[in-house]
């Protein structure tokens, strides 16, 4: 069963994801991590949250490429955070999936929602600003908007958080 | 505490004041932390955090200080972070503020509104 999760940036969509999980009750908690570490801000940000879900009984897979090649305990209740590093590590990391990255990623999506009892992934919305942007981040944002369309669609809930307040989409 | 948020330009302060008819306004753009207050209620709340944060203040006490100094501020802020993660460090650095302030506001708010093409949704009404 598949959850989606999304929102815009700092709008505590993470901590709404953490509590999904938490309100499943007992059972193996697993956290797919996608932010890959290459920078000072990068280890802040994955280190404030290691620290949200500490005590929480998580059990942390890194996983920055090739979602559809991860094995998670069956049954489990599993966490992905978040979409929009895994789109971006797919597309632009050696070894990635380039063009091929959104029947990739949905393969992986499949994939992990069959192993496990419960999949709650956490995307963003990057869709709505004004920034004039080049060719290559308009096609990063085609393919997490496609991905994110997919997924709601398949899932069988999908809420965007605002400030921590979740309004249901689906 | 009353926070209403929204993309910019929007109509969040017009639908503000047509809600809050005889509130007294700050504006975050230029008012002090003192105005801020005292009044009954602030817009572009935002770049009142930018104004903090670039003066090198610690934004993130903000929300326990309202509620302990002015409790009942109305709150008109933008809602950011909708984009791309921006490559100016100080604009990654605003954005997360402004997201995370808004957390804290919003869990303590009585009502949180949404406003989009003028029109306001309540999403919390605690």
């Amino acid at each position: 069963m598949l959850t989606v999760i999304t929102g815009g940036s700092g709008s505590g969509k993470s901590a709404y994801a953490e509590d999904t999980i938490l309100s499943y009750g007992e059972g193996e908690r697993i956290y797919i991590a996608t932010m890959f570490p290459f920078d000072e801000e990068s280890h802040r940000r994955i280190a404030r949250h290691r620290d949200m879900r500490k005590d929480k009984g998580f059990q942390t897979i890194e996983c920055y490429t090739g979602l559809h090649k991860i094995e998670v305990p069956a049954g489990s209740y599993a966490l992905l955070e978040c979409m929009s590093n895994l789109v971006a590590n797919e597309m632009y990391q050696e070894g990635g999936a380039g063009q091929r990255t959104v029947e990739t990623v949905l393969e992986g999506i499949r994939r992990l929602e069959a192993q496990t009892a419960r999949l709650c992934v956490v995307t963003n919305e990057t869709f709505s600003d004004c920034q004039p942007y080049d060719e290559e981040t308009r096609r990063y944002q085609e393919y997490l908007g496609k991905i994110n369309c997919q997924m709601a669609q398949m899932a069988q809930t999908a809420v965007e958080v605002v400030y921590g307040i979740p309004l249901r989409l689906k | 505490m009353e926070l209403i948020v929204g993309g910019a330009y929007q109509g969040k302060w017009e639908y503000a004041k047509k809600m809050f008819p005889q509130a007294a306004w700050a504006r975050g753009e230029d008012c002090t932390l003192e105005e801020l207050l005292q009044a009954d209620g602030v817009y572009g709340f935002h770049d009142f955090l930018g104004r903090q944060m670039d003066a090198g203040e610690d934004a993130r006490r903000l929300p326990d200080l309202i509620m302990e100094k002015n409790p009942e501020l109305i709150i008109v802020s933008n809602e950011v972070g909708y984009g791309v993660v921006p490559i100016e460090p100080r604009e990654r650095a605003f954005r997360e503020l402004v997201g995370r302030v808004s957390c804290d506001l919003a869990a303590r708010a009585r009502r949180v509104h949404r406003v989009i093409c003028g029109v306001g949704t309540v999403i919390k009404d605690a």
